[in-house]
């Protein structure tokens, strides 16, 4: 039997074997290789997130413009589900078997196939079943809900916007797509971000900050309690509650008066720069861009040939027409090359005009709105002799004339707090040198002395105009935001810029303004309101797209100013016939709070230029 | 005199002192893979832990009887132990099935697994058998009859069905193959069949068992390989192809070692040995690959999920899927006593982690350092066995601890062998460790009837 003694090292050399390799495999698995490690996170470990509720949007009377609404989805988990009361159940959701069977089906073709066509539908996980309560929908069943075993709800907000109104200002939300995941690491798949207005802008204010708890999850993918004693959770911390310097009356209010009709209404506070009224028509409700049915009403609007979508206080270009002449007349009486009293004749061969009585003064001529008078204007600011070869002059005389021009917010953004405001354009020596060869002087470009040509401006850069004109010479950016709960507003808002116009020259041409409204050969009568000392000027800008747009900015009261205002009315002619009366009734509806001349209302709100282009 | 030396003088004290250690250890492991809030305290007779407590004073108990007992009983009495282990296999068959499978035979609420005992009837007998047989034990009737102890529990269990169990009596086959029992009659039989092949000059005796275990490891190499392939001087070729070249490699080396060391008279039947084996292990590699490629969709896939080349983590493989997680996200320290995210009763991914996936939960909480500190108290143990096994004049005794080592073997390797992925999951207990009273006492009473044969090896000589 000795023979055979050797053989103990045979079985003591395979038990050693496999002792060894156990202890490179465990060694392997258990400290280099992190495969399982990752299993083993991906299997017990639950990081979830708490989502804080986003900030509230109100007005700057504490009307809410924005507010979150919560939504109940009813989860069920099917192999929790004992004793279920079908009856019941369809008489608490008022659905019948068939629906009911109907809602289970989609629930679970919902969920997709793996690559061997099983359903990914699983009996111990929670899906939604029925989706979409209201509060007050759920209230109901609550209580009743609780009798069914395997349902529980799920809380979910969305946006909603209660006033239906100021969708250009406000914007709209939809889930980040791969650009938003790659510049900010803060959202993840299925996080919805402002896209648009207020939700974009004050974006970082109003989501607050994301929570995470680290939990552990049982083997059927319950959360079975906290990791390390919650060592590493943080606490959601909600968003900021925003008041925005809106007026929601106003605003919906110029949205009424603009109905049918094409264009943007920009009402400031001269002040303070505050915006009181955003309108850009036609708009929309905001509460179509919500949550699941963005896609499609998205998708309707873009689609819709009057752009709905476009914000034409920001973005649309037009020209100033004859509200330029203000800037015009102030920009001569500064460079000293015509003074308030000075009189000019209106020779109609120099520029076509309407029949009116010479204007003897820098009043008169705003007033009267007289073509020649600020052709002559002009031609002294870009002519002004300083050398004799009249192209060179005219550079001189231009370059000066840009940079007043550029100090009253025009030809560059104001940079509002709404994204996407353009520049407008105002045209320089650089810009004429290239279209003329440099051989250009005041006869080529004098269109611009009365805001036809080149110049290019938005109305939200004409409602600044009309502050500059309500603060006699200077402005303070425009904003939406008041007010950020726990913060203080940029400072940028605060900050006066002055003109290169002094003051006293605004006087003049003020008083040509109140003229403009009050006095009989004034172009705006229409917009005259008892008590309210509208000061305005109208502008009737010519376009090559078809009629002339109604344009008007004004200012109320005369002295002390509460409310400058810009109206474009696209397409709608003269801007005494249609700009101005808008413009008299919202600064009406803000100073007194209520309209009394009806007959003025009702012919603009019954006014439809989409459905009857006729323009009287 | 030596009538006077007592059973303490010659007891091993090391055998025992290692099951105590294991014991313990395995203990508080279950307090932690069962642990209930509810019942915090150790001794929570309600539980598995407290319930563990009772079952290793049980298995004192028996072990201590043991210890007083004539040890002449065991082979006196060896085949009706054998007998009433194999009725109890008998019963349990006409029980109600829990699990799929007819393992456990009740008493009230307690019960026993008869599969248990009978690895130890199976090894007393055993050893009663090869002790008695002479030394023309080589005939084919002695080599049947040894087999036939071994095979008549194995059918039973199959019956219940068990396969950890039935794998488990596999192990036998080490004990055969130290003591020398040939498989050349059934090779012979199989032989015959071949023609152009002598059979009756093929003598491989009991080398039958290690060729099988080499023969396994080639077709589950080739298995895995199955579907690689690997570059061999620019050329792809299909990863089998590398088993090849390993054994034609071997085959040149080995035949250089030959004519350096080997006398030349030796030489030529070495070489011939040599290169037969080569083109054996070579026939066999082709022969499955051809077989794998042969099968269907459906077969290689089952084939593939055995090995662990197809991982369906959610479905067929959950409890390997989960039990390597929690084996992996051990790490070097582990997560701490009590402190297993996965491996543990409240999280619950790891199933059966009290019994059959006990491991789990040790690798999970201690580590790799705890992992190893265990597989090598084990592996001492083994050693310890073989060692007494060796030192034996007694062929009862030798034969009986190279039984329990090799069935302890087993246990060790396919249990901890299924939590790390090397071998297939087939639900078998860790000795001392997993949870259960059958499975403690039966090794309970191997180790101590070991110790008490032992103790007689200076005055027995049979």
């Amino acid at each position: 039997m000795n023979s055979l003694e050797y053989r103990k090292f045979v079985v003591l050399f395979f038990i050693a074997i496999t002792a060894g390799v156990f202890s490179v495999r465990m060694f392997y698995m258990q400290i280099i290789d992190d495969k399982w490690k990752l299993r083993a996170e991906e299997i017990s470990k639950y990081k979830m997130t708490t989502y804080p509720t986003r900030g509230i949007v109100y007005d700057r009377s504490g009307n809410k413009l924005i507010a979150n609404e919560t939504y109940y989805d009813i989860m069920m988990i099917e192999d929790e589900i004992s004793n279920f009361d079908t009856t019941l159940f369809c008489q608490l959701f008022k659905i019948n078997k068939e629906e009911l069977v109907e809602i289970y089906q989609n629930m679970v073709d919902k969920q997709g196939k793996d690559k061997k066509g099983k359903s990914n539908y699983r009996k111990f996980k929670p899906y939604p079943l029925i989706t979409g309560l209201s509060s007050d929908d759920f209230s109901k069943v609550a209580t009743e809900l609780q009798k069914f075993p395997g349902f529980f709800e799920n809380v979910r907000t969305l946006r909603k916007y209660p006033q239906n109104s100021g969708a250009h200002v406000l914007g709209y939300m939809n889930e980040v797509d791969g650009t938003d995941l790659e510049k900010d690491h803060y959202y993840r798949m299925g996080d919805y971000i402002g896209r648009t207005g207020i939700e974009n802008y004050y974006e970082e204010d109003l989501r607050g900050r994301k929570g995470v708890q680290y939990l552990m999850k049982d083997a059927r993918g319950n959360i079975s309690g906290s990791q390390e004693e919650s060592k590493y959770d943080t606490a959601a911390v909600p968003g900021r509650n925003l008041e925005l310097t809106l007026d929601a009356d106003l605003q919906t209010y110029g949205e009424l008066l603009m109905k049918g009709k094409i264009g943007s209404v920009v009402a400031i506070e001269p002040s303070s720069g505050e915006i009181l009224a955003f309108v850009s028509s036609p708009t929309y409700d905001p509460n179509l861009l919500i949550g699941k049915k963005i896609g499609k009403n998205f998708l309707t609007l873009q689609e819709d040939s009057l752009k709905p979508l476009f914000n034409r206080p920001l973005q649309a270009k037009y020209p100033p027409g004859s509200t330029f002449k203000l800037v015009t007349g102030l920009i001569g009486m500064q460079m000293g090359v015509v003074d308030s009293n000075r009189a000019f004749s209106c020779i109609k061969s120099l520029v076509n005009c309407h029949g009116h009585p010479t204007a003897l003064s820098m009043s008169d001529g705003v007033k009267y709105s007289c073509n020649p008078y600020f052709y002559q204007v002009m031609s002294r600011i870009v002519q002004q002799g300083k050398s004799r070869n009249i192209f060179k002059d005219s550079k001189i005389g231009l370059a000066e004339w840009y940079e007043y021009v550029r100090s009253f917010g025009l030809g560059q953004p104001l940079n509002i707090d709404l994204a996407g405001d353009i520049p407008g354009f105002i045209p320089d020596v650089e810009y004429y040198d290239k279209v003329y060869n440099k051989a250009w002087a005041f006869s080529t470009i004098y269109s611009i002395s009365i805001g036809q040509g080149e110049v290019g401006v938005t109305p939200i850069q004409m409602a600044n105009l009309a502050c500059i004109m309500a603060n006699r010479g200077y402005y303070y950016v425009p904003h939406l935001v008041k007010s950020i709960k726990g913060k203080d507003i940029s400072d940028r808002f605060q900050e006066k810029h002055y003109t290169k116009v002094k003051s006293e020259y605004f006087n003049p041409i003020v008083e040509g303004m109140w003229r403009v409204v009050h006095e009989p050969g004034g172009t705006a009568r229409r917009a005259k309101t008892e008590g309210l000392n509208v000061c305005g000027k109208t502008g009737t800008a010519q376009n090559p797209h078809g009629e002339d747009h109604s344009i008007f900015i004004a200012f109320a009261p005369k002295d002390n100013p509460k409310i400058a205002i810009a109206v474009y009315v696209e397409n709608a002619g003269f801007g005494g016939t249609w700009a101005a009366p808008i413009a008299s009734l919202m600064i009406e509806k803000f100073l007194n709070g209520e309209v009394k001349q009806e007959a003025k209302e009702k012919r603009i709100i019954e006014k439809n230029f989409l459905t009857d282009p006729s323009i009287h | 005199m030596r009538k006077n030396e007592t059973i303490l003088d010659n007891i091993d004290w090391s055998l025992i002192l290692l099951y105590f250690v294991l014991t313990i250890l395995g203990l508080f492991n279950i307090y932690s893979a069962s642990y209930n809030e509810e019942f915090p305290s150790l001794f929570s007779f309600s539980q598995e832990y407290g319930k563990q407590i009772i079952w290793i004073a049980v298995s004192m108990f028996l072990g201590f009887i043991v210890l007083l007992l004539e040890s002449d009983i065991l082979w006196k009495y060896a085949y009706w132990f054998y007998a009433v282990c194999m009725l109890l296999l008998i019963a349990v068959l006409f029980t109600r099935e829990i699990n799929g499978a007819r393992s456990w035979l009740g008493f009230g609420s307690m019960g026993i697994q008869p599969s248990e005992f009978a690895k130890l009837g199976t090894a007393i007998a055993i050893s009663a058998y090869i002790s008695n047989m002479n030394i023309k034990l080589q005939s084919q009737s002695s080599a049947f009859y040894a087999n036939l102890i071994v095979l008549f529990p194995m059918a039973l269990i199959l019956l219940q069905p068990d396969a950890g169990t039935f794998v488990v009596f596999t192990s036998f086959l080490w004990v055969f193959y130290r003591e020398g029992i040939s498989y050349d009659f059934i090779l012979g039989f199989i032989l015959r069949l071949i023609p152009f092949v002598d059979h009756t000059r093929i003598k491989i005796g009991s080398n039958f068992i290690p060729l099988l275990i080499v023969s396994g490891i080639l077709v589950v190499s080739t298995l895995l390989l199955s579907q690689t392939t690997i570059q061999f001087f620019g050329m792809t070729l299909p990863g089998f192809w590398g088993l090849i070249i390993s054994i034609s490699v071997f085959l040149i080396l080995a035949l250089i070692v030959a004519r350096i060391t080997v006398m030349l008279r030796e030489r030529k039947k070495l070489y011939y040995i040599l290169i037969v084996a080569a083109i054996a292990s070579s026939s066999l590699v082709f022969a499955v690959n051809s077989v794998f490629d042969y099968l269907k969709p459906h077969q290689k896939e089952r084939i593939e999920l055995f090995l662990g080349l197809e991982e369906d983590p959610d479905g067929k493989d959950y409890n390997r899927n989960r039990a390597m997680a929690a084996v992996g996200s051990g790490s070097f320290l582990g997560k701490g006593y009590h402190k297993a995210t996965l491996a543990s009763p409240q999280q619950g991914h790891v199933p059966m982690q009290s019994t059959d996936f006990i491991f789990c939960t040790l690798a999970e909480e201690w580590g790799f350092v705890g992992g190893i500190l265990v597989l090598s108290l084990f592996v001492v143990l083994l050693f310890k066995i073989i060692q007494i096994a060796e030192r034996q004049r007694s062929t009862f005794t030798r034969v009986f601890a190279y039984s329990i080592a090799v069935i302890i073997f087993y246990h060790l390797a396919i249990n901890i062998g299924m939590t790390i992925g090397l071998a297939p999951v087939i639900g078998i207990p860790l000795p001392f460790f997993s949870y259960g009273g059958s499975s403690l006492m039966s090794f309970t009473m191997m180790l101590f009837v070991l110790a008490k044969l032992d103790s007689e090896r200076k005055n027995v000589f049979r």
